[in-house]
């Protein structure tokens, strides 16, 4: 059983709230999508959990226990946090063997998780010579050593071809079927939408929503787009009819999860002047931008 | 702790810029002696004690090279981003840096016996060919090779310790070079008042190299003020790796 547990985590670089009281949780056999925009506070919520930068607040925790109380860290957890962690000069076995080494690893373990990502055949090169593709691979092979049933990914589909991203998918697909649990962040969610089964968007350093994938997407079909001089007014009288929205502009909000109708009846018992009024079917990469902007016009 | 030592000898091993100083170490060695063995007719003559003593002295002028490479060993962590995966295998950050002191003490160990090896090799016959005899048993040469033993084991440390204070391995290697060659060559030779508290003050003194002025540690004092660096150097560097954020 593996599930990870973020509770109201903080953290602040001198006045900058870099994450700001976040909360969520991912669940084992399962592919969570961490996203947001650059600059979210994505990697600095998953260098916490992994023990790399001191919380100012609040836990970050994997089955309980903060990431330097695991017994044997590296083989609960593998995580890739950056795109190019090598030094350049070092064979792509050789970084491996470090790692092994250093993890009281068997050295089988190096050839197998360089078949498994498919390097291999260029094992004895040294990394300077590597694309970003197979440095992105060689990471991984990196977190899959201690054969860990937890995985953290920082954007790991950063500068990946589309053959590539189509890999990573299937690899973290088959990785959530047997039973692991995958944290994986993105400043795209097009990029995730296929493979993630839950999404933690974060805005700003705050959450914004915890949903299974199935469930945005859902939302998301049903918006319709207000424009009003009463922004306030209409979203208080929507939620008391049980209607989320959310404002998008001073003159502008998206009720979420309704119709035309609804929203223009609920307009008419409010008494709010409607000037605009277009039912949007949104797609999910928009639904996300709406979510993550309209979160940080709010600030 | 084994296995992190392990790792961070594998990791100079692997590579070639650690190959590099090892071979520049060994390199100075006969630059060193064919210095002393060519040098100026004012030098203590060969046939003495002190100059036997300069000649062997060619054993400890590797350790600004493993200085070098025990800089490479934490700053090259950061340089290059390994320092993330390092601290997730090991998140007990002390253990790391203490595995890296441990794996530099034993390059700087392995390079001061080669150093003295090569030393032997070269200046033995050299002496014989001059007609100046030579025990290897003798109280002078075990002072160099003991000396150049401890003088090259906490080099290793204090680099370690510098690459974890300013963990800028580019400016950390160019300040202790700059360092060596400049300020401390400098005062040890011209103040030797205040060169002979400097770390290379206290490393001439344990090869009881003489100076024009004579104003040298004795081998004890160096013993320990070099020891008292490399402690401090080891103790500040740790402090600053665990408070660190590894962003």
């Amino acid at each position: 059983m593996a599930t990870i547990e973020i509770q109201g985590l903080s953290k602040h670089f001198g006045d900058v709230v870099a994450v700001d009281d976040l909360s969520f949780s991912a669940r084992e056999g399962a592919v969570t999508g961490f996203l947001g925009p650059n600059g979210a506070g994505k990697s600095t919520t998953l260098r916490m959990l992994l023990g790399l930068v001191r919380p100012t607040e609040g836990t970050a925790t994997i089955d309980g226990k903060r990431y330097p109380e695991l017994a044997e860290p590296f083989r609960r957890v593998g995580a890739v946090l950056e795109a190019d962690a090598f030094h350049p000069g070092r064979r792509a076995r050789d970084h491996l063997r470090v790692l092994a080494v250093a993890a009281g690893l068997p050295l089988a373990r190096v050839e197998a998780v360089l078949a498994q990502v498919d390097l291999a055949d260029v094992g004895h090169r040294r990394v300077k010579g590597f694309s970003l593709g197979m440095r992105q691979r060689l990471g991984l092979a990196s977190a899959l050593l201690g054969e860990p049933d937890i995985l953290i990914l920082d954007e790991p589909a950063n500068g990946l071809d589309p053959e590539g991203i189509n890999w990573l998918r299937q690899f973290l697909r088959a990785f959530a079927d047997g039973g692991g649990t995958v944290l994986v962040s993105s400043h795209l969610l097009a990029e995730m939408a296929q493979t993630v089964d839950d999404v933690v968007i974060i805005a700003n350093g705050r959450l914004v929503t915890q949903s299974s994938l199935s469930e945005l997407a859902h939302r998301s079909r049903s918006g319709v787009r207000v424009r009003t001089p009463q922004v306030e007014t209409l979203r208080d009288a929507l939620a008391a009819h049980g209607i989320a929205a959310q404002l998008v502009a001073a003159d502008a909000l998206v009720a979420l999860e309704t119709t035309a109708e609804a929203v223009g009846l609920t307009a008419a018992g409010a008494g709010a002047v409607i000037y605009e009024m277009t039912p949007e079917h949104f797609n999910l990469e928009e639904m996300f931008l709406e979510l993550t902007t309209s979160q940080g016009a709010s600030r | 702790m084994k296995n992190l030592i392990r790792a961070e000898l594998l990791k100079l091993r692997t590579v070639r810029v650690f190959w590099a100083y090892v071979a520049v170490a060994l390199a100075g060695v006969p630059v060193s002696i064919v210095l002393v063995m060519t040098g100026s007719p004012g030098a203590a003559s060969l046939d003495s004690s002190e100059g036997l003593r300069n000649v062997m002295s060619a054993a400890s002028s590797g350790a600004l090279l493993v200085l070098l490479a025990g800089i490479l060993l934490m700053a090259g962590e950061f340089r290059h981003n390994t320092a993330t995966t390092t601290f997730l295998i090991s998140p007990d950050r002390r253990g790391v840096v203490a595995a890296k002191l441990a794996a530099g003490s034993v390059v700087g160990i392995g390079v001061a016996c080669l150093s003295f090896l090569l030393t032997l090799a070269i200046a033995l016959p050299w002496l014989a060919s001059r007609d100046v005899e030579v025990s290897i048993f003798s109280r002078d040469v075990g002072v160099v090779l003991l000396g150049s033993l401890v003088v090259t084991a906490l080099y290793a440390v204090i680099g370690v310790g510098l690459g974890a204070l300013m963990s800028n391995q580019t400016l950390a290697t160019t300040v202790a070079l700059v360092w060596a060659f400049i300020v401390e060559s400098f005062l040890v030779g011209f103040a030797p008042e205040i060169g002979r508290w400097l770390p290379g003050g206290a490393a001439s003194a344990l090869s009881e190299t003489p100076t024009a002025e004579g104003g040298l540690l004795p081998l004890w004092g160096a013993a320990l003020l070099l020891a008292g660096y490399g402690l401090a150097f080891a103790a500040a560097g740790t402090r600053l790796v665990v408070r660190r954020e590894i962003t």
